[in-house]
């Protein structure tokens, strides 16, 4: 045992191995590297290929979009959600609108809401089929990040013609949404939704079996379920270690109230079932959004507020079940048109916690199996 | 005698003998289609490696640089050539720049051994040692990606060194195992019982056509005679010596040393300009290589239907026309293997360091054992009984052992990811209800108003 204090990294070494040791190095993984998924820096001390330490260090990302939030009227802050997780702008939106309306005590109209459902399910969709693809690309597979991004590019087709824009969507508003459906919009979502269905077969066939993916990723990076509630995991990284918990059902918000959902939860808790449940709920999510469509009322999009949104003073937190967990916003307000402290919950800040703890002991083509297994963004976890 | 040699021999007639000498104008054309054919082919290769993932990835691949993007290549080695060379200022210089010659030269000659057609061949030298020759080639490769990784005074370059060490020799000995019962066929076919290691006659014995007097079947099937190729009697070894191959060129889902998600670029990550390219072309030169060895020795090499037939009319204009048959045939066939090459890459993950070893080691290593005892079983036991007998019983045999080796390596991924996966079993097995979570809180999802005239508890104004 040995702490060495200059580098301020607790190394340990292994007292169980005999004969003659080799030195541990110490190894920078990141800022810059192909697989941390933006701009997570890994300091591993490695001893041979096992990982023996690894301390995360965050903040290269870091926008301050919190801070950036009190400085702007609550409705130009939508816009900067969009940058915290920019894999799922949409459900980002959703989470700080929906804070607001909970202050105000606004209710969306009923039409706004299946909207909402509609467009986060799909941006779901997109989330989880860019966190499938670039984890097979972690593992050295190359054809499943490009089939992955081909589909997730007619989901972001779908919100240019919805929104305007491809990818900072800036559409949900306090009270609804910007824009109601184009024309012809709703049959090409319909359609677009049955060529994914085949496509994710294929997407399936191709990784889902195959031997090398399962011996990379089943019982690699266990996490039991007590582990995972203590360390606060949400999302599918809790669901595949075994706890049925998804804000959708167990506290619905919105739409979700009538439209209920099929969670997906496996027991393995490796990178396999996390995987696995990503797949699934990619399944559920389009089966929801064929609900969405077919039960999708008449109406405004969106109630009259005022222009310049004054929420009474007073402390709310609301939350959405994101792509990669409960995505919550603590908002406090002093009264006035700009939000006091809106402080997010980010999934992917806390889910990051419990990596050090899984990679102890594994080798390090591991490393990038169990990291990319948590699908992380670096967006939000630095804000 | 010697001073009839030294009288008649003077320098000039010597080397007047020597150039316009048959032979050497033969070394002329095989040594300069040989070195076109490595450089060449590694262009193509890359274009179509692009092209063909592009195709299997629903994209377009290169597409700006010429008609249909087919001079992309061209541009790449353009731009490579005028790239500036950066060295590491705390590398070891001399290493540093001489590991590329040394990645890249047993690669070209590698090559030496390689008939390309009847004629095309560098005559005599190697040619009888061709397996032996090849495979003390392949195995010089590692020096040269250990100079690049030790070399680089990078951490990454050198776990990648060492990864392809390791991977390289282990999968060195199947590999030349495989090879071996191949070996063992011919001097079970040879009539002395005495087989071959030179490529060209491994590559007759797979061809051995009796003159029947019919025209057209003579053309057809003279040297060719694709229902005793030895892919057919030996497909197990075929599939062990081409996933040793991929290992052998560091190949997709062999690609540890330069597994781009984990070590960035592995040995490569210091290269640049014309050094890194150096290890691209001879890369792509080993890829050719081991697609071209598993031609003529399993797929009938060069032959095809008209190509005894042609050359052996002793008529200089169809035999030129039958060699360049024969180079159309082994160019063909080295490029469908290095397809399914391209294919592999574009469809399977990357193994993990340890189960690369476990595989080479505790799957490919006892199976190329056994093979070869059962081979030398087969001839034992059937001494005496026609040739193409033997044949048949092996072949049933070893297509047997095919479907055997691949339940094998399933039951074996089965057990382990089971094994592996075997604690969360265990706790749901013992899990008590007691212990199960409870996350259900009932927690409002409405807002609480704060209480008229009360402060917020976070120090509002």
């Amino acid at each position: 045992m040995a702490t060495d204090q200059e580098n301020g990294i607790y190394t340990q070494a292994s007292d169980a191995t005999e004969g003659p040791k080799t030195q541990e190095m110490l190894l920078n993984m990141g800022p810059q590297h192909p697989s941390t998924h933006g701009v997570l820096r890994l300091v591993m001390a490695l001893e041979g290929e096992t990982v023996v330490n690894c301390t995360p260090v965050i903040g290269y990302l870091h926008r301050g979009i919190e801070k950036i939030l009190e400085n702007r009227p609550i409705m130009g802050g939508i816009r900067y959600m969009d940058n915290a997780d920019y894999l799922s702008p949409m459900l980002n939106e959703t989470a700080y609108a929906g804070a607001v309306e909970q202050a105000m005590g606004i209710e969306p109209p009923r039409r706004a809401q299946y909207m909402r459902l509609l467009t986060n399910e799909l941006q779901r969709i997109a989330s989880h089929l860019v966190a499938v693809g670039t984890y097979l690309l972690d593992l050295g597979a190359f054809t499943p990040v490009l089939w992955c991004f081909r589909d997730r590019e007619g989901i972001l087709s779908l919100f240019e013609a919805l929104a305007g824009s491809r990818f900072n969507v800036n559409y949900m508003r306090v009270g609804g949404v910007l824009h109601d459906f184009p024309k012809g919009w709703l049959s090409e979502c319909t359609a677009f939704l049955d060529q994914l269905d085949k496509n994710l077969i294929e997407l399936e066939q191709l990784i889902t079996g195959n031997e090398i993916f399962e011996v990379r990723t089943q019982g690699v990076g266990y996490i039991g379920a007590q582990q995972a509630a203590a360390y606060g995991l949400t999302g599918p990284m809790l669901r595949a270690s075994g706890i049925n918990w998804d804000l959708r059902v167990d506290r619905p918000y919105m739409a979700y109230r009538e439209v209920p959902v099929n969670v997906q939860v496996r027991h393995e808790g490796d990178c396999f079932a996390r995987y696995k449940v990503r797949v699934q709920e990619v399944y559920e999510s389009i089966r929801l959004c064929r609900v969405a469509i077919d039960k999708m009322p008449g109406g405004p999009i969106c109630t009259r507020t005022p222009i310049a949104l004054r929420p009474p003073r007073g402390e709310t937190y609301f939350a959405v079940e994101s792509s990669k967990g409960e995505l919550g916003v603590y908002f406090i307000s002093d009264g006035s048109e700009y939000p006091w402290r809106a402080k997010l919950r980010g999934p992917s800040f806390v889910n990051l916690q419990i990596l050090p703890e899984l990679l102890r002991g594994y080798k390090m083509s591991d490393v990038v199996a169990i990291m990319g297994s948590l699908d992380i963004v670096l967006g939000e976890v630095d804000r | 005698m010697s001073t009839m040699l030294l009288a008649d021999n003077v320098w000039w007639t010597q080397l007047l003998n020597g150039i316009f000498s048959w032979a050497f104008l033969q070394f002329l054309v095989a040594f300069l289609s040989i070195f076109g054919f490595i450089m060449t082919s590694a262009m193509i290769l890359i274009l179509a490696e692009r092209k063909v993932m592009g195709w299997m990835q629903d994209r377009t691949g290169p597409l700006h640089t010429g008609p249909w993007g087919l001079l992309q290549t061209v541009a790449d080695v353009g731009k490579l050539l005028l790239k500036e060379d950066i060295h590491v200022v705390m590398s070891d210089k001399i290493l540093f720049l001489l590991a590329p010659s040394v990645f890249m030269a047993p690669v070209i000659a590698s090559f030496a051994v390689l008939p390309f057609s009847p004629y095309i061949a560098i005559p005599g030298t190697a040619l009888a040692t061709g397996i032996v020759y090849y495979v003390a080639m392949s195995s010089i490769d590692i020096v040269g990606v250990m100079m690049a990784g030790w070399s680089s005074n990078n951490k990454y370059s050198l776990i990648g060194g060492l990864r392809s060490a390791a991977q390289m020799i282990s999968y060195e000995l199947p590999l030349v195992l495989a090879l071996v019962s191949v070996v063992m066929l011919t001097s079970a076919l040879a009539n002395d019982g005495i087989g071959t290691i030179s490529l060209l006659q491994i590559q007759q014995y797979q061809n051995s056509w009796m003159k029947t007097g019919n025209g057209v079947l003579d053309f057809l099937f003279e040297g060719f005679t694709p229902w005793s190729w030895f892919f057919l009697i030996q497909p197990l070894m075929l599939v062990i010596y081409y996933t040793c191959g991929l290992a052998e060129t560091n190949r997709a889902p062999f690609d540890l040393p330069e597994a781009e998600s984990e070590l960035v670029a592995g040995y490569l990550t210091e290269y640049s300009g014309m050094r890194w390219a150096l290890f691209f072309l001879g890369e792509y030169g080993n890829m050719t290589i081991v697609s071209a060895i598993a031609t003529y020795l399993f797929l009938g090499g060069f032959s095809g239907p008209g190509v005894a037939y042609l050359t052996g009319l002793n008529n200089i204009g169809w035999g030129l026309a039958g060699n360049l048959l024969a180079m159309g045939y082994f160019t063909l066939k080295v490029y469908l293997l290095c397809f399914v090459f391209i294919w592999i890459r574009s469809t399977l993950p990357r193994l993990r360091a340890d189960q690369l070893m476990q595989f080479a080691w505790l799957i490919l290593m006892p199976v190329t054992l056994g093979n070869i005892l059962l081979t030398g079983l087969l001839y034992l036991l059937l001494e005496g009984v026609p040739s193409w007998l033997f044949l048949v019983v092996t072949g049933i045999v070893n297509w047997a052992m095919l479907f055997g080796f691949i339940w094998l390596v399933g039951r074996v991924t089965v057990a382990s990811t089971r094994r592996a996966q075997s604690p969360a079993v265990r706790a749901r097995h013992y899990a008590s209800p007691a212990s199960t979570v409870q996350l259900r809180d009932g927690v409002p999802t409405q807002a609480v108003p704060l209480p008229a005239g009360t402060e917020a508890a976070s120090g509002l104004k």
